[in-house]
């Protein structure tokens, strides 16, 4: 088992800047995700993680000990990529049990070990097939066996489950979770599905452009937000950002249908979000509102896009709600859930309300 | 725009019956989602309407014109692949212009319809770039201007978002409704994703093995399943369904649901339903986000193996007597990964299936058969 | 649990990306100086006896060719040589009927054998069969085909019910023609080959596409294949041009570069003068020169092909 940290850790391919000065600690045992939009820097990370990458500057610890230039065969970390990089040749079993051979691992052991990973899957009923044989999931379920019956120091898995399809998805990250907690071993994991990141990882990594925006747990990216950036990322849909001014002692949005005492809003606001869940629709009162532009019924919630000004703004709604195209409604949005903006991005911290 | 009619469709390849007779209607204008895992036939179904396939036995209609017998080229179709088939040696404007260029449409008349779906696309800046280093949602644009040039009566969509980033397939989404609204032609959208289908369909053709299961609305669909096999798919996460035995208690029926304990009486329009079926094994079904935590003894009992925050909800994952089951609860829900739970499904939000045809008992109104 | 297995001192480890380096090119040093010598040796030694009047007649080792110098002598002769315009204008002319042809039957052939149909393999493997016969053996065939009283001119006597006679490979043009016609049957199955391969590569659902578009077979051939195939077409034409170049052992054997020099292409020139004439100089001179116009000329092909390939991913 081992923490990994990267201390001022910066990589470029020519021109550009990979990863810039990044530094991070993930602990021992920790499911810890990177997620960010594509060419952030996630694979670059999980590569030099691997050892597969080196460092242009900076360094990289195991447990505290430098690893910066260790090979990846002595680094000694298991891999699950995204393509799969089963072997079509070798059956489930011989995929499985590959990283054993070349370990030179005895061979009662092998099998036992195979067995207990075959298990904890649910694949035993089909370690004797191809790999051309066997469903998307069961392809996904070999190439992370083969990954578990190591014993590595840490796992690192780059958008695994990506390929499969959304029912199939939801299954396997709870079932990674459960793994993984059952083997208490550190998890590396890289995803552009915020809510995969959301849903399994102990703690993130929200990356841009090759620096980390944010790091800590889910929960607390998604409710306090360190930027607009991060703010935008994190949430289906996402959250509402709205530019405002202060008029006549408020705090307007959305062309007025949204109004906040300007004493909690903090100063040198520039922009303020709303998550589409902290939003309620009611009949529209005299004055400001907004045009309802869309509704997506989704079943359990519904989505109204509204319209206001120039503004779109997204509501989520419990339920099946009778919402009518193009009526008026009036917004209202419980303060204490509001998230404010400097003209950087940088988040504020709301004065009290 | 153009109607499209089913008639009972076969097609067989080899032994294995990828389509069982599908009748259905599409109507002018719509936009009709084909959903289904994959091998359910959807694709199938659309290759037949497009006519890149001859069915095996059936027909298929435009409006009042059987479409047998009239090749791919003169049907009058627009087809939008799964990966785009943009031509990726021709940039963006010989693209656009390739439909009218075969069939021999004059220099002047092309460049005039191409300016203007260029324009009406947000394409124009792109004219002259090589179509082969295009983002994703400009070859999609592009596709369905290639398409649309000759003004198909017809569109038909193949797993257009299935390549696409979770996070972008939101705008995607959005976009090609948009789109379909602005043209207000027939659609035809083949996914399996119920996302895409719920968010954009008029309405939803559910598949499974080569057999239609229901055909409706996205709520309809959402609200009445007409068997198990819609009910788990529609939704996210789909129907719970625990196995239970009807019950006569105190003159009411409820659903006997084993160590999970006995249900509150069913709604009466479902109870009598199910006393009009004589139904005794049944699946007792409800949405996730329509469970709330009871107190006392009232309500099921379950134990929580699982809980799951993604962003403004909770997914709970629950053993319901041996079965698992998932609630949508809010962020402030008090459970406990480990610990035992009193659940109740609301009232009105219960659905009952025959356990033998898995077919639902009462409610829908909307099933197919 | 396994430890870490790494030593604490990083230092030694430091360079091991750079040994390793070193290490490969230890290892394949061996490799890299035989080749080195291979492609090298032989065409040093080609220049220097190119400069010489040396023939194995002479008496000498070839090392003291530069006894015999004779400047640039060896070329000035090449260049008023008519009997190796001759043989270079027989070549062209072989070329330009031979490869070409190949080409429009390889490609009928191969549009033919995209889509399956009954008895495709068995047809794909008669196909094949030309390019498997040694091309001595297929000269023989054809030596044996082209006699005069041989069975063409026996099948053409059936069908023409008169006593036909022809002298196909000893009259200068016909004789020209049999050697063409045996080079087609030869090598038109690579063509197919390579050709087949990529129309096969060409993307179906851009077919289809185009197809539902309303495009006709032969505006789909033009529009979509063609351009899509142009750089397996430009590598086709080039290993056929290449080979057609070098023609030698199919016709040496059916006419021996006869009658007269009628059918005397460059390599059955250089041939005859290697083994009749044994003026070694003379040939290292021709030797070359085909050598570095060939090589322009492949130059200049592979420069256009890189070209189309950035335009067209």
């Amino acid at each position: 088992m081992a923490s990994i940290e990267f201390r001022s850790v910066t990589k470029r391919f020519g021109d550009t800047l990979a990863v810039d000065d990044m530094s991070f600690r993930i602990e021992d045992g920790e499911f810890f995700c990177f997620f960010g939009p594509p060419l952030a820097g996630k694979s670059t990370i999980l590569r030099m993680i691997l050892g597969l990458e080196r460092p242009d500057s900076g360094e990289i610890l195991f447990d505290g000990r430098p690893v910066t230039e260790v090979g990846p065969a002595a680094r000694n970390v298991a891999m699950v990529f995204q393509n799969l990089a089963l072997f079509p040749h070798l059956s489930a079993e011989g995929n499985i049990r590959f990283p054993l051979l070349e370990r030179k691992v005895e061979a009662g052991s092998i099998a036992r070990r195979v067995a207990e990973v075959a298990e904890k899957l649910h694949i035993g009923h089909i370690l004797h097939k191809l790999p051309a044989h066997l469903s998307g999931g069961e392809r996904q379920r070999v190439a992370i066996a083969r990954a578990l019956v190591r014993d590595p120091v840490a796992y690192l898995m780059d958008d695994p489950i990506s390929a499969l399809d959304a029912r199939l998805r939801e299954e396997m990250r709870v079932e990674l979770k459960r793994i993984q907690s059952e083997l208490g071993r550190t998890l590396v994991y890289v995803t552009h599905d915020q809510e995969e990141a959301m849903s399994i990882a102990d703690r993130m990594a929200i990356l841009e452009a090759g620096a980390i925006r944010q790091i800590g747990s889910p929960t607390d990216a998604y409710d306090r937000p360190a930027s607009d950036y991060v703010a935008r990322l994190l949430g289906a849909p996402p959250m509402n950002l709205l530019q405002g001014s202060a008029v006549d002692g408020e705090f307007r949005l959305a062309d007025g249908a949204i109004a906040l005492p300007l004493s909690g809003v903090p100063e040198g606001t520039v922009t303020v979000g709303i998550r589409p869940e902290n939003l309620s629709l009611a009949p529209p009162a005299s004055g400001a509102g907004a045009t309802v532009f869309e509704v997506e019924p989704l079943g359990g919630f519904t989505v109204v896009t509204l319209s206001a000004g120039e503004d779109r703004v997204r509501a989520l709604l419990r339920g099946q709600p009778k919402v009518e195209t193009d009526s008026r409604v009036a917004l209202a949005v419980n303060p204490a859930a509001v998230h404010f903006f400097a003209a950087d991005g940088r988040a504020l911290s709301a004065a009290s309300v | 725009m153009t109607s499209i009619r089913l008639d009972h469709l076969t097609k067989k390849f080899g032994s294995f019956a990828a389509l069982k007779t599908m009748d259905m209607e599409i109507r002018d204008g719509e936009f009709m989602a084909l959903l289904g895992p994959s091998g359910c036939g959807k694709s199938t179904t659309m290759n037949i309407i497009a006519g890149m396939e001859g069915p095996s036995t059936g027909r298929v209609l435009f409006g009042d014109r059987d479409m047998s017998g009239v090749p791919m080229p003169k049907r009058g179709v627009g087809f939008v692949f799964q990966n785009y088939a943009i031509f990726t040696h021709m940039n963006v404007r010989q693209n656009l212009a390739y439909g009218l260029k075969v069939r021999g449409t004059p220099q002047p008349e092309i460049n005039r319809r191409v300016t203007t779906i260029a324009e009406f696309l947000q394409l124009t800046q792109f004219l002259d770039q090589p179509s082969a280093k295009l983002s994703v949602n400009i070859l999609q644009r592009l596709a369905i201007g290639r398409s649309a040039i000759v003004e198909p009566a017809i569109f038909l969509l193949d797993e257009p978002l299935s390549n696409v980033d979770a996070a972008f397939r939101a705008v995607m989404r959005t976009e090609l409704k948009h789109l379909q609204r602005q043209f207000k032609q027939t659609m035809v959208y083949v996914t399996h994703d119920q996302l895409e289908a719920m968010t954009m369909a008029d309405r939803i053709a559910v598949m499974d093995h080569g057999v239609l299961q229901q055909v409706g609305t996205p709520l309809e669909v959402y609200n009445n399943p007409a068997n198990v096999f819609v009910a788990r798919f529609i939704g996210s996460p789909g129907m719970n369904l625990v196995p239970a035995t009807l019950v006569e208690r105190d003159g009411q029926l409820r659903a006997d649901l084993g160590a999970a304990g006995i249900s509150a009486p069913l709604a009466p329009e479902l109870a009598a339903a199910a006393r009009t079926a004589g139904a005794g094994e049944v699946w007792y079904g409800f949405r996730p986000e329509e469970l709330s935590v009871a107190s006392g003894d009232a309500g099921l009992a379950a134990g929580v193996t699982f809980v799951e925050r993604i962003g403004s909800r909770t997914v709970v994952h629950f053993d319901i007597a041996g079965e698992p089951a998932k609630g949508v609860f809010e962020n402030d829900v008090a459970l406990q990964e480990g610990s035992a739970a009193r659940l109740a499904p609301g009232p009105d939000a219960v659905r009952l299936f025959d356990r033998q045809s898995g077919n639902a008992i009462g409610g829908s109104t909307h099933g197919l058969h | 649990m396994t430890a870490v297995p790494m030593t604490d001192t990083a230092a030694p480890a430091r360079t091991e990306a750079q040994e390793e380096k070193r290490l490969g090119l230890f290892l394949t040093l061996p490799a890299q100086l035989l080749v080195l010598f291979i492609a090298v040796f032989p065409l040093l030694m080609q220049l220097y006896i190119s400069l010489t009047d040396w023939s194995p007649l002479e008496g000498i080792p070839w090392w003291q060719a530069y006894e015999l110098w004779n400047d640039f002598y060896n070329y000035i002769d090449l260049a008023e040589d008519p009997r190796w315009w001759g043989a270079l204008w027989r070549t062209a002319l072989v070329m330009a009927v031979c490869v070409p042809a190949e080409f429009l039957l390889g490609l009928g052939l191969a549009i033919l054998f995209v889509d399956n149909f009954r008895g495709r393999r068995v047809f794909y493997s008669i196909l094949l069969m030309p390019m498997m016969v040694v091309p001595a053996v297929a000269g023989y065939m054809f030596f044996m085909l082209f006699q005069s009283g041989g069975p063409l001119n026996d099948i053409l006597s059936t069908l023409s019910g008169q006593n036909v006679a022809i002298a196909w490979l000893s009259s200068p043009d016909l004789a020209m023609f049999a050697v063409m016609v045996a080079d087609i049957w030869q090598w038109t199955p690579l063509m197919f080959l390579i050709l087949l391969a990529g129309l096969v590569g060409v993307p179906e659902d851009q077919l289809k596409a185009a197809t539902l578009l309303g495009a006709n077979w032969w505006q789909r051939f033009t529009t979509i294949m063609l351009p899509r195939m142009k750089t397996i077409i430009i590598i086709a034409l080039a290993i056929r041009a290449i080979e057609n170049f070098k023609i030698f052992d199919t016709l040496y054997i059916m006419t021996g570069g006869g009658p007269g020099v009628a059918t005397e292409t460059i390599s059955v020139y250089i041939y005859k003068l290697t083994t009749n004439d044994l003026t070694w100089g003379y040939v290292a001179a021709i030797a070359l020169v085909i050598l570095i116009s060939l090589s322009v000329v492949l130059g200049i092909a592979i420069a256009r092909m890189g070209r189309s390939r950035a335009t067209q991913p």
